[in-house]
C-alpha cells in the first residue's frame, strides 16, 4: 500500500489552514470582460497559492457565484483538489445576501469538520466582490450583513468587500465593514488583488510581531479608497 | 570505585561479547604501554578463534591510519611510520581471523563517532570494551553503560595488554581539561559535543569539579550543570535589563544584488559584492558572497538600533559554531552606514519541510525515526550551546531551524534572537508560550521558560511531524486559547484524553518510549509537574540520547517504532507476535491481541485500516463504519447532524420533525385561555398560564359562605358554574363541603375582605376537602410504568 496524501490530506496535513471564501457577483451586468479578467484572476489565484510553500500547505478555498439565487462553484478544497476551469456564464440579478449566507454555511460545515477532526485553522476571509446593487430578498441581505458584522466583530471572519467598477454599491458593501471602508476596483485588473492576496495568505503563518496578522489594505496597488 | 581498575579484555571476546580497538591505540606511542597489542592478541588469541570473535577495527581506524600513513611531514615522521606499521599489523591479524574490518560506515556522519554509533546501537545486546585513549568516547561509553543491561567498558590498553578503566572523576576532569582546551583552540565543534556531555556526566555520576575551579558560565535551566567549565568565549549577560523600544535608522541606500559593500570583524575587514540573491524574507534579503558566506541587508523597515547592537555584539566576540549562523561582521553600505551582517552559510531545508508528509518524503527518503531523533539531538545540541551563551532563540520556528541531509542543524536568523536585554521583535503564535500570548513581543524580554516552552514544542513537532501539541478534536482553531487552555489530548498511561486529533498521530506518539511522552505530557499538560517550568534543553538532550539509545536496543521490541509514519499502535508487550498483513502485505502490520479467556494472542485476519477499507464508508463523512452501524448509509453522527437542528429559544438539539418555527415542542408559543396571553405551551396548565391558574386556584374573598360566613368557593369552580349557565352555589354545603369548624367566636368582618389574613385556614379546609371528595386518578405515566414493571 503506498503513502497516499491527497485522500486523507485534510488529516495528515498537520499545517493549520486559511480558509478563503470568494464569493463572487455572476450576475448580467457582469458579463463580458469583467466575468472573464475575474475568472483569470482566480486561476491566477489558484497558481499563486500553489507556488507559494506557506499558501500551498495552508489555504483552503471556496467560491460561491450568486445571481438570481446561490451556487456553490466550489466546495472547500486544498489547491491540489481545486477544479481549476471555472466555466461561469453570468446572468440574471444580484442576488448578494443569498450569496453571502450561502458562503458562510458553507464556511461552518468546514470549521465544524476541521473541529471534529482536530484540524487547527486561522481566522477564515471572505472575498466579496460584485458590480451592482444588491436586489435579492432584503431580509436575506440583512441577515447576511448581521452574521458577518457579527463575525467579524468575534474575530472570527476577516472580509474583504471589493466593488467593481463605478456602479457597485459601496453603501451596502460598507455595511459589511462597519470598522474599515469597502474597496473599489479600479477598472477591471483583478489580477494584482489576487497576487496580494495569496501572498497575505502565505503571511498569516509567518513571524509576527504579535497580536493580529497584519493586513495592509493600502499595499494593494490598483485599489482606491473612496 | 578505586581511581582505576585492570580489566581482562578476555571477557569480551566470547560469544556475548565485542572488543573495539581506535585509532589512538595504534598511534599511541608512549614507551610504557610499548607491547600492548602483541600482550592483547597473546591474552585473547585462543578465545577469539575458538568463539569466531574477531576483534573490531572499524573500517573508518583503518581509513585513519591509511590517510596518515600517506602523510609527507618530516616533522611527524614517527607517527607517520607507526601508521604504516600498525595497518601491516591489522592486515595480517585479519588475515589470521584475529581481527575484523568489515565495521563501519554507520549512516552516521562523524567518522570519529563510529563507536559511539556501535556504542548506541547495541548498547543492551552485548558486553562491549572498547579501547581508546580520547576521552570524548570514555565519557559516552561510561555514561552509556549506566543505563545498560550489559557491561559497557572503554579504556586505554596497558603493556601487558589488559585495559585500564578510570574512575568517574578521574574521567570528568580529563574531560573538563580537554573543554578548556579546546575552548582556547575555539574548536567550536568539539566543545558543543563536550560540554552537554560533561553536563550529563556530572548529573549522572554526581562528580566534583577540579581543585582549581574558575568563574563559571551558567547554563540556561540547569544553573549548575556546567559551573566550573570555563567558556574562553564571555557569556553575554545572565539576567539584563530590558533595553526598550527599538527605533529605525536613517540609511541612504540598501545595497541589492551587484552592490558592493563593506564588512568589519574583530578578524579583519573589507569589500565584497553581493553576488546571488538567496532569498527574501519579511525583514530583508541574503545574498551569497565568498561561496560558503551569506550577506543578510535589511530592508528600509528592519535597519533598526537593536538589530545594529546585536550584531555588534556578535561580531565582537568572533563567535563559532558548526551549525549556527553567528553575525560574523558587520557589514555597511558606501556611505558606512549599517544595513546588514555576514554570516556563515547554511545549507539544507527548513523544519518545515519535515512536518509535511509529501515534502518530507521526497526532502529525506528512507528516513527512519532515530534519524529525526538525531535531528532532535542535534537541534538541542545547537540551542543548548546558545543558552549556555544566555542567548534566547526567541522566534523557534519551523523556519528558522534548517536541516541538511546528514541531519546537520542550522540555527538561522541571529538578528531576532535575545541578547543583552534586546528583545526577539517577532514570534510565531504555536511557539508561544501562554504568558507570552496576546502582547506584541518586541515589548518585554522572553523568559527562559518561555523560550523552553518553544524548544518542547518544536521537539514534539518533528517527532510526530508537524503536528501541534495542542490539537485536538473540537475547538475552534485559535491556537492562542489551545495553549491557554493547556490540554494536552495525547494521552499517556492512566491519563485519558478523548480529544485526540485524528489521523496517525496518536501511533506517532505511541511509538515513543514511556519516559519521553511523560515529559512531553508534563510540560504540556496544565496538571503536568514541567508545565511551568519546562525542562531545559540539557535534560532534552538526555532524554534524547537515550532515545536514541533505546532504538537502537532490544528493549525496542516493535519494528515499527522506527518508522517515522507508523500506521498502528505500539505491540503491547515483547512477546505479542507482530505479521504482516495478508491483504495489503504490509510489514508488521498486524499485531495480535491478547485474550484474557483463551490466556494466547488472537490474531486478527487483516490489519486496521485494511478492515476499515472493507467497511462501508458514510455517505456524509466518508467515515468507515461497521454495516451495521449505518442508517440510510450515513453514520449516526451524520444522521443526527442531518436530522436534528437547535431550537433558537434554548438551544437543545431536536429533530427536525419536532420543531416548528425553529423553536422544540418546549418553547412553543400557545395563549392562555384565559387572559390571552402568549406564553411558552410548555407553561400553560390545562390552556392556561401559571398566573391564571394560581389565580383559579384562589377562593373569592368577596363570596362568603351563608353558613359561616368564610370564604368558600374558587374562582375555577365560580366559573364553572357560570359556564354551566347555572347560579353559583352560596355555601359550603351546596359544593359538598362542610363549614370550617368555628374556634374563634366571631372573624372580625375586616379580616374577610383580606384574604391574606384567613388563607391559611381555608386553603387547609380546601386541601382537605378535595382530597377526600375526588381521589387522583393515577396519570398515564405511571400506569404505564406499572404496567411495565409488571
Amino acid at each position: 500500500m503506498t503513502f497516499d496524501i491527497r485522500a486523507a490530506d485534510l488529516v495528515e496535513n498537520p499545517t493549520p489552514r486559511v480558509p478563503v471564501s470568494l464569493c463572487i457577483d455572476t450576475s448580467g451586468s457582469m458579463a463580458g470582460d469583467k466575468i472573464r479578467e475575474l475568472v483569470e484572476g482566480i486561476g491566477l489565484f489558484y497558481d499563486a497559492i500553489d507556488e507559494d510553500d506557506d499558501a500551498h500547505d495552508s489555504a483552503e478555498v471556496s467560491v460561491v457565484a450568486f445571481n438570481t439565487g446561490a451556487n456553490l462553484v466550489q466546495d472547500f478544497a486544498s489547491v491540489e483538489g481545486l477544479q481549476r476551469d471555472i466555466t461561469i456564464a453570468p446572468s440574471g440579478l444580484t442576488h448578494l445576501g443569498e450569496g453571502v449566507n450561502l458562503a458562510l454555511d458553507t464556511l461552518e460545515k468546514r470549521k465544524s469538520l476541521y473541529s471534529d477532526t482536530g484540524v487547527l485553522y486561522f481566522q477564515p476571509w471572505l472575498v466579496l466582490m460584485t458590480d451592482g446593487q444588491p436586489n435579492g430578498d432584503k431580509s436575506e441581505l440583512e441577515r447576511a450583513i448581521q452574521r458577518v458584522t457579527r463575525m467579524v466583530a468575534s474575530k472570527k471572519l476577516t472580509v474583504f468587500p471589493i466593488g467593481i467598477g463605478s456602479d457597485a454599491d459601496l453603501d451596502v458593501l460598507g455595511r459589511f465593514t462597519p470598522e474599515k471602508p469597502p474597496l473599489r476596483l479600479k477598472g477591471i485588473d483583478f489580477k494584482e488583488f489576487f497576487e496580494w492576496l495569496s501572498k497575505s495568505v502565505s503571511k498569516v503563518s509567518q513571524s509576527m510581531p504579535g497580536g493580529e496578522p497584519p493586513i495592509d489594505f493600502g499595499s494593494i496597488r490598483g485599489i482606491e479608497d473612496l | 570505585m578505586a581511581a582505576q581498575e585492570l580489566l581482562d579484555p578476555i571477557d569480551f571476546v566470547g560469544p556475548s561479547g565485542r572488543l573495539l580497538i581506535d585509532t589512538s591505540v595504534f598511534m599511541d606511542d608512549r614507551p610504557e604501554r610499548r607491547g600492548g597489542l602483541k600482550a592483547l592478541l597473546q591474552r585473547c588469541g585462543q578465545t577469539i578463534r575458538l568463539n569466531d570473535n574477531p576483534i573490531v577495527i572499524p573500517i573508518d581506524v583503518v581509513e585513519e591510519l591509511t590517510k596518515q600513513s600517506r602523510k609527507v611531514d618530516p616533522e611527524r615522521a614517527e607517527a607517520i611510520r607507526r601508521a604504516g606499521v600498525s595497518l601491516g599489523f591489522i592486515g595480517d591479524a585479519a588475515a589470521l581471523g584475529l581481527v575484523r574490518t568489515d565495521i563501519g560506515h554507520d549512516s552516521n556522519h562523524y567518522a570519529d563517532s563510529v563507536f559511539e554509533a556501535i556504542f548506541t546501537r547495541y548498547a543492551n545486546q552485548y558486553d562491549m570494551c572498547l579501547l581508546i585513549n580520547d576521552i570524548t568516547p570514555l565519557l559516552h561509553v561510561r555514561l552509556l553503560s549506566h543505563t545498560s543491561s550489559k557491561k559497557l567498558v572503554a579504556g586505554s590498553l596497558t603493556s601487558d595488554g589488559r585495559v585500564r578503566i578510570e574512575s568517574d572523576q578521574i574521567l570528568y576532569e580529563r574531560g573538563v581539561r580537554k573543554l578548556r582546551r579546546k575552548q582556547d583552540e575555539g574548536d567550536a565543534r568539539e566543545v558543543a559535543a563536550l560540554s552537554p556531555l560533561l553536563a550529563d556526566f556530572k548529573g549522572q555520576f554526581g562528580t566534583s569539579e577540579l581543585a582549581d575551579r574558575r568563574t563559571g558560565s551558567p547554563v540556561l535551566g540547569s544553573p549548575s550543570a556546567e559551573s566550573g567549565v570555563r567558556c574562553r568565549v564571555e557569556p553575554f549577560d545572565r539576567e539584563p535589563a530590558f533595553k526598550g523600544a527599538d527605533s529605525l535608522l536613517e540609511v541612504a541606500t540598501i545595497p541589492s544584488v551587484g552592490d558592493k559593500v563593506h564588512f568589519s570583524s574583530p578578524s579583519g575587514s573589507g569589500s565584497v559584492v553581493l553576488d546571488e540573491l538567496l532569498g527574501e524574507g519579511g525583514e530583508g534579503a541574503a545574498y551569497a558572497v565568498h561561496g560558503d558566506r551569506v550577506v543578510k541587508i535589511f530592508d528600509r523597515d528592519h535597519v533598526t538600533r537593536h538589530r545594529q547592537a546585536k550584531v555588534e555584539q556578535f561580531a565582537s566576540r568572533s563567535l563559532y559554531s558548526q551549525g549556527i549562523c553567528f553575525p560574523e561582521a558587520v557589514v555597511t553600505n558606501d556611505a558606512g552606514e549599517f544595513v546588514g551582517y555576514m554570516m556563515p552559510r547554511a545549507r539544507g531545508n527548513e523544519f518545515r519541510v519535515i512536518m509535511n508528509p509529501r515534502r518530507f518524503l521526497k526532502a529525506f527518503p528512507g528516513w527512519t525515526k532515530a534519524d529525526l531523533v538525531d535531528v532532535c539531538i542535534s537541534f538541542l545540541e545547537k540551542v543548548s550551546y546558545l543558552h549556555s551563551l544566555n542567548v534566547i532563540v526567541g522566534d523557534i520556528n519551523p523556519k528558522n531551524v534548517i536541516v541538511d541531509a546528514s541531519k546537520n542543524v542550522w540555527m538561522i536568523d541571529a538578528d531576532s534572537w535575545q541578547v543583552d536585554g534586546y528583545p526577539c521583535p517577532v514570534g510565531t503564535p504555536m511557539f508561544t508560550a501562554a504568558s507570552a500570548l496576546g502582547r506584541p513581543y518586541a515589548e518585554s524580554l522572553r523568559t527562559s521558560e518561555e523560550e523552553l516552552f518553544a524548544v518542547a514544542t518544536m521537539l514534539f513537532m518533528v517527532l510526530i511531524t508537524g503536528q501541534f501539541p495542542y490539537a485536538r478534536t473540537g475547538s475552534d482553531g485559535d491556537i492562542a486559547r489551545l495553549i491557554k487552555d493547556g490540554n494536552f489530548a495525547f494521552q499517556v498511561g492512566e491519563r485519558s484524553n478523548r480529544d485526540q486529533p485524528e489521523g496517525n498521530w496518536k501511533y506517532m506518539w505511541s511509538h515513543m518510549p514511556r519516559g519521553l511522552k511523560e515529559m512531553f505530557w508534563n510540560t504540556f499538560h496544565r496538571e503536568g509537574q514541567r508545565y511551568t517550568s519546562p525542562p531545559s534543553a540539557e535534560e532534552w538532550l538526555r532524554a534524547f540520547r537515550q532515545y536514541r539509545w533505546w532504538l537502537g536496543s532490544d528493549k525496542n521490541f516493535d519494528p515499527m517504532s522506527n518508522d517515522v509514519y507508523p500506521f498502528r499502535f505500539k505491540a503491547f508487550k515483547p512477546e505479542t507476535p507482530i505479521l504482516e498483513c495478508p491483504q495489503c502485505n504490509r510489514r508488521n502490520a498486524l499485531v495480535g491481541e491478547w485474550n484474557e479467556a483463551t490466556q494466547d494472542h488472537v490474531i486478527p485476519g487483516m490489519c486496521f485500516d485494511c478492515s476499515q477499507q472493507n467497511r462501508p464508508r458514510c455517505s456524509d463523512c466518508g467515515t468507515p463504519r461497521p454495516a451495521g452501524a449505518l442508517k440510510d448509509g450515513r453514520c449516526r453522527d451524520c444522521n443526527r447532524k442531518r436530522d436534528f437542528g437547535t431550537c433558537e429559544r434554548c438551544g437543545t438539539e431536536t429533530p427536525h420533525r419536532y420543531l416548528v418555527g425553529g423553536r422544540c415542542s418546549q418553547c412553543q408559543l400557545g395563549t392562555c385561555k384565559s387572559c390571552k396571553k402568549s406564553v411558552l405551551k410548555s407553561d400553560l396548565s390545562y390552556g392556561r398560564c401559571t398566573a391564571c391558574e394560581r389565580r383559579g386556584n384562589e377562593l373569592d374573598p368577596l363570596r362568603l359562605c351563608t353558613d359561616c360566613r368564610q370564604s368558600f368557593i374558587d374562582f375555577d369552580h365560580i366559573e364553572w358554574f357560570k359556564g354551566k349557565g347555572l347560579d353559583v352555589a352560596k355555601s359550603h354545603v351546596a359544593i359538598k363541603k362542610q363549614c370550617p369548624p368555628r374556634t374563634t367566636s366571631v372573624q372580625p368582618a375586616s379580616s374577610q375582605r383580606y384574604p391574606n389574613v384567613p388563607r391559611a385556614a381555608t386553603t387547609t379546609t380546601k386541601q382537605a376537602a378535595s382530597k377526600s371528595s375526588a381521589r387522583p386518578q393515577p396519570t398515564f405515566w405511571e400506569r404505564l410504568k406499572k404496567w411495565w414493571n409488571g
